[in-house]
């Protein structure tokens, strides 16, 4: 159970890297282009306020598969 | 809109001395006052972190940041801020765990023992005392000037601005770290009210979302993209300001002192989620504010110089452009925002002032008493002396402290007796750093800046003192 958890956090871990450095690339913040539009959001804002969104809901996951308190006490 | 200043001000004015006097206890410990007890829980916690976090530099900082630079100002925020979330996991269980083994006493005290080194908490310390100090001073001016737009001749600007150190420092003395809390709760939703109801209002001046970016288009199409229309906004812009604000709860002692003092990690966790939640909330307002002042006041702050169109901004979006009830609110949330982080950021110092005295108790208090009020003094000087853009130097406040993380973060995680190397590569990266802020120095070399080569340096500095270090146990 506890490798399970530890595997998930490390995937979790490698998403959210993976995210914040996609917000660098050109995938994100391509110089000077603001097109497609999401309901009239300009492309940067939309992909960036998405992958703000995804940080959260990873933080979310995160909390469920993380080592707490409680664990930690009953270690040796 | 003056009788609405004093209803709305009254009753922040009640909130306030109510939640000092539910704070104050007679013959505390020194834990409760310093450290609230180390009892604070989920909702308690999520408001005192957002509110030490969104400060007056979110409150008008943010807008005027997009208003300059568009719409990346999203991404030097708000998506930093996710990844500062989901980093606070990772890190809150660390220290936590770290403090359970040395007890807490500020970050300096901390680091300290873990290098058994006195010199990296002084380092820190100093550190801390560089770069909060002005971003402190900037925020007792912002509620100053605006203080003297509401009630122009009334009293000269110093007069708001001693007298909102006054109130911070009486406020603190009373209620200690816990009454900070409750402010900083009061603060919390009280900007979040603030906020959306003038972005709201300015998003309605536009008739919608689409109407508004298909204006800013005709206005300043720079915009609505990346680097923006003065080319800050580049990729490596972003990247520093992101491990700048991912380093906050580990190098600004304000923040990391929140993560200490909750109740659990269960409410930490929980905290850490509910604080991005948090930030997309309060972040996104002030894109329809910053949008407003690009297009609906672009003429009239243009006839401004540079360095006081963002007051003029403030002014007139903020009061003169809202009904009079709503500017009252906006100005009672603005000096909430103020008092609420400056008080944070001096207690912080307190703190780490206290962490770094070995005395008794008794006169380590009185102590870190007189240096509150020494700092608070400080920063009241400096609220005369600065005119600077509120979200650079909020920035720059971020990546200097930043510096620290790599030797913090070390001291936390190691359980070797580490070498001291890191602590004096620290400290020269910060007398670089300070070098290139005062244009001693060059802020860029080959094309990268030097914030970001002087974190990887120091980042690899860590690593080599670790290697460095006599093995023992193994690191997390």
């Amino acid at each position: 159970m506890k490798d399970k958890k530890l595997k998930q956090w490390r995937i979790l871990r490698l998403i959210a890297l993976g995210l914040c450095l996609l917000t660098f690339t050109p995938v994100v913040i391509p110089k000077g282009v603001f097109t497609p539009e999401l309901f009239g959001i300009p492309y940067s804002l939309w992909t960036s306020f998405l992958i703000t969104v995804a940080l959260v809901w990873l933080t979310y996951l995160g909390t469920k598969v993380h080592r707490t308190d409680e664990e930690e006490e009953v270690r040796p | 809109m003056k009788t609405w200043i004093l209803i709305f001000g009254l009753i922040y004015a009640g909130l306030l001395i109510f939640a000092s006097l539910k704070s104050y206890k007679k013959g505390r410990s020194v834990e409760d006052f310093m450290l609230a007890g180390s009892s604070i829980g989920m909702l308690l916690g999520v408001l005192t972190y957002a509110a030490a976090l969104f400060s007056t530099f979110t409150f008008l900082g943010m807008p005027d940041f997009f208003r300059r630079h568009g719409v990346g100002a999203w991404i030097f925020l708000a998506v930093s801020d996710g990844a500062m979330v989901f980093f606070i996991l990772w890190f809150g269980y660390h220290i936590r765990t770290r403090v359970r083994q040395l007890g807490f006493r500020g970050v300096a005290g901390l680091i300290s023992n873990c290098y058994g080194n006195k010199w990296a908490g002084y380092i820190i310390f100093l550190t801390a005392f560089i770069f909060l100090i002005p971003y402190v001073g900037i925020q007792i001016q912002g509620i100053s000037i605006f203080m003297g737009a509401a009630f122009p001749g009334f009293i000269p600007s110093w007069g708001w601005s001693v007298g909102i150190v006054i109130v911070m420092l009486v406020y603190s003395e009373i209620g200690g770290l816990k009454a900070i809390v409750y402010s900083d709760a009061i603060q919390g939703v009280l900007l979040l009210t603030v906020l959306w109801i003038i972005g709201y209002n300015c998003l309605s001046a536009f008739g919608g979302l689409e109407a508004m970016f298909d204006q800013v288009e005709m206005d300043n199409v720079a915009l609505l993209s990346t680097p923006g229309p003065e080319g800050l906004f580049s990729a490596q812009f972003f990247i520093a300001s992101m491990i700048a604000i991912v380093m906050i709860p580990v190098t600004q002692p304000q923040l990391t002192t929140r993560l200490v003092v909750m109740k659990s990690m269960k409410s930490m966790h929980l905290m850490a989620v509910a604080v991005g939640a948090f930030a997309i909330l309060v972040i996104t307002p002030t894109i329809f504010i910053g949008m407003y002042g690009a297009s609906f006041l672009k003429d009239s702050l243009g006839e401004y110089p540079v360095a006081q169109q963002a007051n003029a901004f403030f002014e007139e979006v903020f009061l003169y452009r809202q009904p009079n009830a709503i500017a009252a609110l906006a100005l009672v949330g603005l000096i909430a925002a103020g008092l609420s982080t400056t008080n944070a950021q001096i207690f912080a110092l307190g703190s780490e002032l206290r962490g770094l005295l070995k005395m008794e108790e008794k006169m380590v208090m009185r102590i870190t008493k007189i240096g509150i009020f020494i700092f608070a003094l400080i920063a009241l000087l400096f609220s005369e002396l600065i005119k600077d853009q509120i979200a650079m130097l909020a920035r720059v406040s971020f990546a200097g402290t930043a510096l620290m993380g790599p030797m913090i973060l070390l001291g936390i995680l190691s359980r070797r007796k580490v070498s001291t190397f890191i602590i004096y590569a620290s400290l020269l990266g910060l007398i670089v750093f300070l070098l290139s802020l005062t244009g001693i120095i060059p802020q860029n070399y080959f094309g990268i800046r030097l914030d970001l080569i002087l974190f990887a340096a120091l980042a690899t500095a860590a690593y080599i003192s670790y290697q460095m270090s006599p093995h023992s146990t193994q690191t997390n």
